[in-house]
This record gives C-alpha cells, sequence and structure tokens, in this order.
C-alpha cells in the first residue's frame, strides 16, 4: 500500500477489455414509451438493454423490486436502461449521448409523507410502504400519566453519501463452457455471485467472483451498485467474449450507489420531576427512495434502538420503510443506528435542559446497566460498559468545568461541550442465520494460509483474522497467509457487513486453528514423549511445558502429521445462537451483545456566521476486548469523522427527485481541516459471542459524534438543531428565532 | 485530433511521448506508463486521489494536461522508496496504522513530501493544512498527521522508533 503497489479493480483491467459506459434515466418517474438507438459504429461491440439479459433481470437486496436494467419504467434517476460496449469509453459515453429516450412523464414523490398519503401514484404494484413495523412494551398511556414531563419533538436527517474514495469498478472475463470470472470493488463476494448467477441463468459453480483490494466501502459496495457491475460485465463478456470493464465515474457512483436513509423521527418522552423515564412515543419514517435495498433490515436496526441505551419502561414505536422517486437509500456504516441515536440523544438532551438535570446526570439516571432490560424487554446479562465509558469521557474532557464556566464565555465565539452514549446490537441479528466458515491449512513448510469469503476494504479487520488463527496455532504472525477472497477458493462466511468480521468470522477461525492445533499437539506430544495438554508450540517450534529442553521444529512437526496421516486442513463453521424476536411486539433477544459507548464533542461556534469549529472529540468505547488496539483507534478515528461530516455538512440534496450536487466539490466530505484530535478510550468488557469476547467495533464509532455535536452547539449558544446537516444557515435563523 | 511530442521524467525515467490533446497528465501516468498508484477519484480535482509532484510541487493530475507536462519532472508514489529502502514517510505510516483503505495513501504521501521539502519542522496544524487537498474518508486523518510528524522528526535526523 505504502509503496502504491496494491492493484484497486481499475488498475487490473485486461489489455484487450470492452470499456462499459451506463444508460442513465433522465427523469425520476416515467413509463419508458420508445428509445431510439442508432446504428451502431464498428467500435461499438454491444449495446445491452432489459430483453437481452438471459437470466433474471432483477438486482435487489431483500424484496426483488428493482430491475438490473429497466424496461417498462422508470422510478428515479438512478435507474439504468442500458449499457454500451466499445473499444474505447469515448466511443461508449459518445454512443450513449446519442441514444433518444422518450418518457412519458408520472407524478414524482419527493418525501415520504407525500408517498404514503392515499391517493399518491403507486410506485410499485404492492404499494408505496415497502415494510412496517411494530414494538410494543408496556403501556405507554400509563407511563405518560405518571409523568410530571412530557416533550415532543420532531427530527430529521439526510441523504448522506458514502463517499468511497475509490468509485465502484469491475471486470469480467468470459472462460470455458459459458463460465465468466469477475473481479470487483465489493464487500460481498458470495452474494454477487448468486446475484450474477440469477441474472445469466446459470448454475453458481459457472460464475467466480474475486473481491479486488477496494478502496472503501461503508455500505455502499454491499448492496445493488456491486451486483450491477458484475452482472452488466458478465453479461457483455459472455456475449461478445471478449472481457467487459465498467467503471463509474464519481458523478455515477454519487447517483447509482445507495445512501444513508432520511429518517423523520418523531420521539414523545415522558419523564418524572427526578428524572426517570416513564415512557417513549417514537414514530420513525424512512425514506429508502424507488428500491427498498436494505431498508426493511435498517428499519429493525432503528427500531430496536429507537430509545438510545435506556431503561423505559413503557415504549411504543412504529416504524415505516417508505418508497420515494429519490434516489436508493440502503446500507451506510450505522445502518439506521446514527439516524436513531441523532434523535434520542437530542431528546435525551431536551429532557435534561428542562429538568434542569447536568445531561451527564440525567443519563445516568436512565441508562442501561447489567441485568437492565431493554426496549425489547431483553435483559442483559453480560457485558454492559456504558458507565465505565461516561466516566472516562465525562473525566477526560473535563466535562464538569467546561459545562459550567463555558456558560459565561463573553467573547464573540462561544464555545459548547455535549454528549451523546449509544448502544450497537452486534452482528445481523433478527436479520437472518448468522453463520460464517474458514478454512485453514498448513502446508509443509509449516505456513498457514487462511481462506474466509470476509472482506477487507480498510477495516483492518482480516488482520485480526490473522492474529486470531497465529495466536491459537502458535506461530508468528508472517506465518499465517490471507488467501485474497475469492469464491473458488474461500469457503462463503456470510456478508462482510453489520461489522461481524471480527465477532463472526474470528470464532470461524479461532474454531479451526484450535482442531487443528489439537491434532498438532497430539502428534507433538507422542514425537516428545509427553501428555497432549503439556505441548506449548510457540513461534514455530513445539516443546514439552514439563521438559522444555526437547524441541521440534513446526515445520518438522507438520512433516510428521502428514505422514503420519493427520490432515491440517480444516474448514469449520460457526453460527450464532439463535436470536427471539416477535414481529408483532419486536419483544425478544434481537442481538446478542452490544457495543456501547459514549462521545463527548466540543465546538466554538461564531453566531455571527453559524460558523462551527470542531474542537475536539473525546470518545470511550466498550469494544468487549481489543484485537487490534491501532486498528480500533483507526475505526474509532474514520468513524468520527464521517459522524462529523454527516452532523454538520453532508447533504446529498434531491430536488424533485434530482441529485443536484453529485460531485466532491458540492457534497463536503471532512478535510484534514475539518477534523479535529480525537482522543479515544477503550473499556473491555468481554461479551459472550466474539472471540476472546470481543465485540463489533466497525460501525459505533459513527453512531454518536453527530448528536454529540449537535448537544454541543446548544450548549454553546442556546439553540437546538433539530434536523442534519446543522449548517449555517440553520443555526443563523434558529438564534434569529430565538431572538424574536 | 492532433498528437503532440511530449518528453518528461517520471520518477527519474526520462520518457518521450506521442499525447493527444486532451490527454490528462492522469491517463499519461496510468494508461501509458503503467504507474496505477496515481488514482482517479472524481476527476474534477476535488479530491486528491491523483494527485503527484511536478517539479517538486503537488498537482492534481486529472486537472493537468499531458502536453501541460513537457518537460517536466514528475514524482509518483512508486518513486518515493521500494520495499528494501523504505522512505521515512512510507515507514512512518506503516508503524502508526495511518492507512485504512490505502486509496488515498499516493495523494496524501506526496502532498506531505511536498510539505516536508519546504519545512523541516511544520506543526501539526500546518501538516493538516498540507494534507487538506486530499480526501480520505477511511481514516480522519489523525494517524497521518502522527506519521507525518515522524517522518520529518527523523528526516531532521532526529532519532524515532
Amino acid at each position: 500500500m505504502v509503496l502504491g503497489k496494491s492493484k484497486y479493480a481499475a488498475d487490473m483491467i485486461p489489455e484487450d477489455a470492452l470499456r462499459l459506459k451506463v444508460l442513465r434515466s433522465s427523469i425520476p418517474h416515467a413509463v419508458i414509451k420508445a428509445m431510439r438507438v442508432p446504428r451502431r459504429t464498428p467500435k461499438i461491440k454491444a449495446f445491452i438493454t432489459a430483453n437481452d439479459i438471459p437470466g433474471i433481470n432483477v438486482s435487489s437486496c431483500i424484496i426483488p423490486d428493482r430491475p438490473l436494467l429497466a424496461k417498462d419504467k422508470v422510478r428515479c434517476m438512478a435507474d439504468v436502461l442500458g449499457v454500451a460496449a466499445a473499444e474505447d469509453i469515448d466511443a461508449a459515453s459518445n454512443f450513449i449521448e446519442s441514444i433518444q429516450v422518450q418518457y412519458e412523464p408520472l407524478p414524482i414523490l419527493t418525501n415520504p409523507f407525500e408517498s404514503m398519503k392515499n391517493d399518491a401514484v403507486k410506485i410499485h404494484e404492492d404499494g408505496n410502504v415497502a415494510r412496517y413495523l411494530k414494538l410494543r412494551k408496556g403501556d405507554v398511556e400509563l407511563g405518560f400519566r405518571q409523568a410530571d414531563l412530557v416533550v415532543s419533538e420532531t427530527y430529521s436527517t439526510q441523504f448522506q453519501d458514502a463517499a468511497p474514495l475509490e468509485p465502484e469498478a469491475g471486470f469480467a472475463v468470459p472462460g470455458p463452457r459459458g463460465s465468466v470470472m469477475i473481479v470487483g470493488s465489493m464487500q460481498n463476494p458470495f452474494y454477487v455471485r448468486s446475484a450474477v448467477a440469477r441474472i445469466l441463468g446459470v448454475h453458481e459453480d459457472k460464475v467466480r467472483v474475486i473481491q479486488a483490494f477496494t478502496g472503501g466501502a461503508f455500505g455502499a459496495k454491499s448492496d445493488e451498485v456491486a451486483m450491477d457491475i458484475a452482472g452488466l460485465t458478465a453479461v457483455v463478456a459472455l456475449r461478445t467474449r471478449r472481457p467487459a470493464a465498467l467503471v463509474y465515474s464519481r458523478e455515477e457512483s454519487m447517483i447509482l450507489h445507495s445512501k444513508r436513509h432520511p429518517f423523520t423521527i418523531k420521539h414523545k418522552t415522558g419523564v418524572t420531576k427526578a428524572g426517570n423515564l416513564t415512557a417513549a412515543e417514537i414514530e420513525l419514517v424512512a425514506d429508502t427512495g424507488a428500491y427498498a435495498s436494505n431498508g426493511p433490515l435498517i428499519l429493525v436496526r432503528a427500531l430496536v434502538h429507537a430509545t438510545g441505551p435506556y431503561v423505559i419502561p413503557n415504549v411504543k414505536t412504529d416504524a415505516y420503510c417508505v418508497y420515494t422517486n429519490n434516489t436508493i437509500a440502503g446500507s451506510f456504516r450505522g445502518f439506521g443506528n446514527p439516524q436513531a441515536h441523532f434523535a434520542a440523544e437530542c431528546q435525551m438532551d431536551m429532557l435534561a435542559e428542562k429538568l434542569d438535570l447536568d445531561p451527564i446526570e440525567f443519563r445516568l439516571k436512565n441508562i442501561l446497566r447489567l441485568g437492565s432490560v431493554t426496549a425489547t424487554g431483553q435483559i442483559l446479562d453480560s457485558s454492559v460498559g456504558l458507565e465505565e465509558c461516561i466516566t472516562k469521557v465525562r473525566g477526560a474532557s473535563d466535562w464538569n468545568r467546561k459545562r459550567s464556566t463555558w456558560k459565561h464565555d463573553s467573547d464573540r465565539m462561544r464555545r459548547g461541550i455535549g454528549i451523546a452514549l449509544l448502544y450497537h446490537g452486534n452482528s445481523i441479528g433478527p436479520e437472518g442465520v448468522d453463520r460464517s466458515s474458514a478454512n485453514i491449512t498448513i502446508d509443509r513448510r509449516g505456513k498457514a494460509t487462511l481462506r474466509i469469503g470476509l472482506a477487507e476494504y480498510g477495516t483492518g479487520a482480516r488482520s485480526g483474522l490473522a492474529q486470531i488463527a497465529a495466536e491459537n496455532l502458535g506461530v508468528a504472525l508472517s506465518q499465517i497467509k490471507l488467501e485474497i477472497p475469492d469464491t473458488l477458493t474461500c469457503p462463503d462466511s456470510g456478508g462482510t457487513f453489520a461489522s461481524r468480521t471480527v465477532v463472526m468470522g474470528g470464532n470461524a477461525v479461532k474454531k479451526a486453528a484450535t482442531v487443528l492445533r489439537k491434532r498438532l499437539d497430539q502428534v507433538a506430544a507422542e514425537l516428545l514423549q509427553c501428555d497432549p495438554s503439556m505441548v506449548e508450540i510457540r513461534e514455530g517450534v513445539a516443546r514439552c511445558r514439563s521438559a522444555s529442553t526437547q524441541e521440534i521444529a513446526l515445520r518438522d512437526l507438520v512433516k510428521s502429521c502428514l505422514s503420519r496421516g493427520v490432515a491440517l486442513s480444516e474448514t469449520v463453521e460457526f453460527t450464532a445462537a439463535g436470536v427471539s424476536f416477535d414481529e408483532e411486539t419486536s419483544q425478544g433477544t434481537p442481538y446478542l451483545q452490544y457495543s456501547f459507548g459514549a462521545v463527548v464533542a466540543e465546538v466554538e461556534v461564531d453566531p455571527l456566521l453559524g460558523a462551527v469549529t470542531p474542537l475536539k472529540l473525546t470518545t470511550a468505547y466498550d469494544v468487549g476486548k481489543a484485537i487490534n488496539p491501532l486498528s480500533l483507534e483507526g475505526q474509532i478515528e474514520g468513524g468520527a469523522a464521517q459522524a462529523l461530516g454527516y452532523a454538520l455538512m453532508e447533504e446529498l440534496v434531491h430536488k424533485d427527485g434530482v441529485v443536484v450536487n453529485p460531485s466532491l466539490g458540492d457534497y463536503y466530505v471532512p478535510t484534514s481541516l475539518d477534523v479535529p484530535e480525537i482522543e479515544s478510550f477503550i473499556v473491555e468488557r468481554p461479551g459472550p459471542l466474539g472471540p476472546y469476547g470481543a465485540k463489533s467495533m466497525g460501525e459505533p464509532p459513527i453512531v454518536a459524534p453527530a448528536s454529540a455535536l449537535i448537544n454541543a452547539i446548544a450548549h454553546a449558544v442556546g439553540v437546538r438543531i433539530k434536523s442534519l446537516p446543522a449548517t449555517a444557515e440553520k443555526i443563523i435563523s434558529a438564534l434569529e428565532g430565538a431572538k424574536s | 485530433m492532433s498528437r503532440h511530442v511530449v518528453v518528461l521524467e517520471v520518477n527519474g525515467r526520462r520518457h518521450r511521448l506521442r499525447v493527444e490533446s486532451h490527454e490528462r497528465l492522469l491517463d499519461l501516468l496510468r494508461d501509458r506508463l503503467g504507474y496505477t498508484s496515481v488514482k482517479e477519484g472524481c476527476g474534477t480535482g476535488d479530491c486528491g486521489a491523483c494527485a503527484v509532484l511536478v517539479n517538486g510541487r503537488i498537482v492534481n493530475s486529472c486537472l493537468m494536461l499531458a502536453v501541460q507536462a513537457r518537460n517536466a519532472k514528475v514524482e509518483t508514489l512508486e518513486g518515493l522508496g521500494t520495499a528494501n529502502k523504505l522512505h521515512p514517510l512510507q515507514k512512518a505510516f506503516i508503524r502508526n496504522s495511518a492507512f485504512q483503505c490505502g486509496f488515498c495513501a499516493s495523494g496524501v504521501m506526496l502532498s506531505a513530501k511536498d510539505l516536508l521539502q519546504r519545512n523541516q519542522n511544520p506543526s501539526r496544524d500546518e501538516i493538516r493544512k498540507a494534507i487538506s487537498g486530499v480526501i480520505c474518508r477511511c481514516t480522519g486523518y489523525m494517524k497521518m498527521v502522527d506519521a507525518i510528524e515522524e517522518a520529518a522528526a527523523e528526516m531532521r535526523g532526529e532519532t524515532v522508533g
């Protein structure tokens, strides 16, 4: 990587590959009346439309509501009508531009509330609500009667673009007997393989998918685009018998890939004078754009976590995932939890303010602790490190002093300090069966190869897997080779999402390594003449603990194993215990363990300009067990930066369904000048699920910082921003509103 | 489309090429000369993934035409160091785990080199400013700033880890 030698998908395109360009819809909602395609010049080798898809013309996530290529109708600007393949990209682009499409416009639904009206046009046959979920615990009416104070507020969030620095790219190479090999920038090679097999109408064995070095993903490359690129290049490759490559421009990337769901969240909360929560009534409405993507699952996570990490005896939550003619909303780090926590943590701050209680003191009266019951009725019987996280950030940020003295800042610049807490259910929980497989094979030289279908795109999680393998085999990390994620050579380990690589993959790796280790110990014991339980393997040498003078080099031990017919290759499957989750009431145990955290944000606000300068973020996370602390810090800092962008400057704007700012010049991703110093603390309360008690830490770092920043702004200038991003215009407007 | 002859030096090697009028320096480096460390992240000069050093100064190669690089000395990441002889920046980035997906590696390290050539003892703020032309979506920049500070110290002759 530091040598510039890492090859990403677009760096490996074969010399003779055809270059593809997609034809996108130029209108958000319409019937396709006609398409006038000019005669193909010699450079244009193929133009594929819906009719040319050999198998099933579908590329979607949960609900099969999305065609790979639009046929009769377009439902958003991200719809693709066809793809041209040419000798060079300019020829393909020119051809695409010369195609004329006749549309019959349909009404455009720009937000979920329009879509939910009875007379709204139906974007999909079955109606505009893709999913509805409800959670019922206790009796909220009783709870509100018990409250001394009831506060109602509405919060809203925006489309956030994942903006991975590498735009989506991939290529397909045709093989013998209708087979095809695909190399691409993606998160889930096995999902892509299944999708492509369906699109081609062939058995999965005909499709080989290799995940190339991927330059950031964050969820966008988990959804439709990876399957689209693989599917379209495969169709072209098999048709033309040439390799076919598709690389999205940044503009295409930002329009076509899935974004974070905008949510409108209503909170009605009841609390006693003493500061104890009695009831919460919450409504979550998510804009999933024209296709559901992973919306139905994002809705589950948002629903489960909507109260924030607190004990509330009576909870009533309704959640809707709604179609509009905006572009697609789907997976993005946090998966509904950043939205849920933005609302929950702002609401908690508002309550504290009205009760005249310190925000931390108020939260401490209500947080989840060991033995607490969550909003889904789950008893947290292990590993709840939330209070320790709060204690750490409170001390390190000098909260008490700043909270009281900064109120009296007399400068034009006003400083503020705010806090937000979070909890995040680990892995996929109620979204499906959670299983992961791994293979470890030790060769004659004593080198171990780890094969696992989980992908690397910057999380560093795969290094954690190698560490676990090394630790359990008793070899140095340098002796572990990680095979690239290739559906031909690696077992299916489930998707690389939900921060499950270390928690689930790690368990499979640990299990495989342990099995092999037992076999090595058995043979070593024979050779060293001691009990297998006394065998110690460290740094490639096996010894008996009792008589440490005798030793065998690992490679010799391996040779002995092989000559004795002891197999040194093991594939293991790890399946998480099932979760229970009632569909009607959403009561049960949706996740087997939770990550917890606390974030304190300090800001300086210029009330004349509405400008916010973040000064510092202090974070503490209960990670269960830190497998690789440096890597973990990287996730914490990176997640904080993305949350900062979410809070203050990022918004992918749609106007009547058209994306207005699909460029990095007009969509503001935080730069090194925008992100302040971040201090992070790691709290370890080993959980029941992960190896060594490890918990998910890919997503949790993006969940809380946004509300911490908004709460800090409120402390600085006395106004509360209830919709993200908190732009200068909104702050000035709120200040002017407060004055009048 | 006319073709122009351009002579330039890349990582110390002299090249003589015929380029099209509309060819960008980015295309010349990546497609013609095979320096794939130079990445296209946006094509509009907003992300810095394509940044290279031209005559010692950092430039977005997607905004420069190949013909404009006539007689220039260009440096890409491939020229910074080798596996056997890593540049202090490369060592520091590895030590600090300062990259995650690595796509911004070229832009950031070359921006840092530009800075350290002009300022041997930059403050953290100066470092942040120097790399602010490159978007990193993964790391939050903290460890990059740490790494560049350490590399600067090593380059000044101070001992480091």
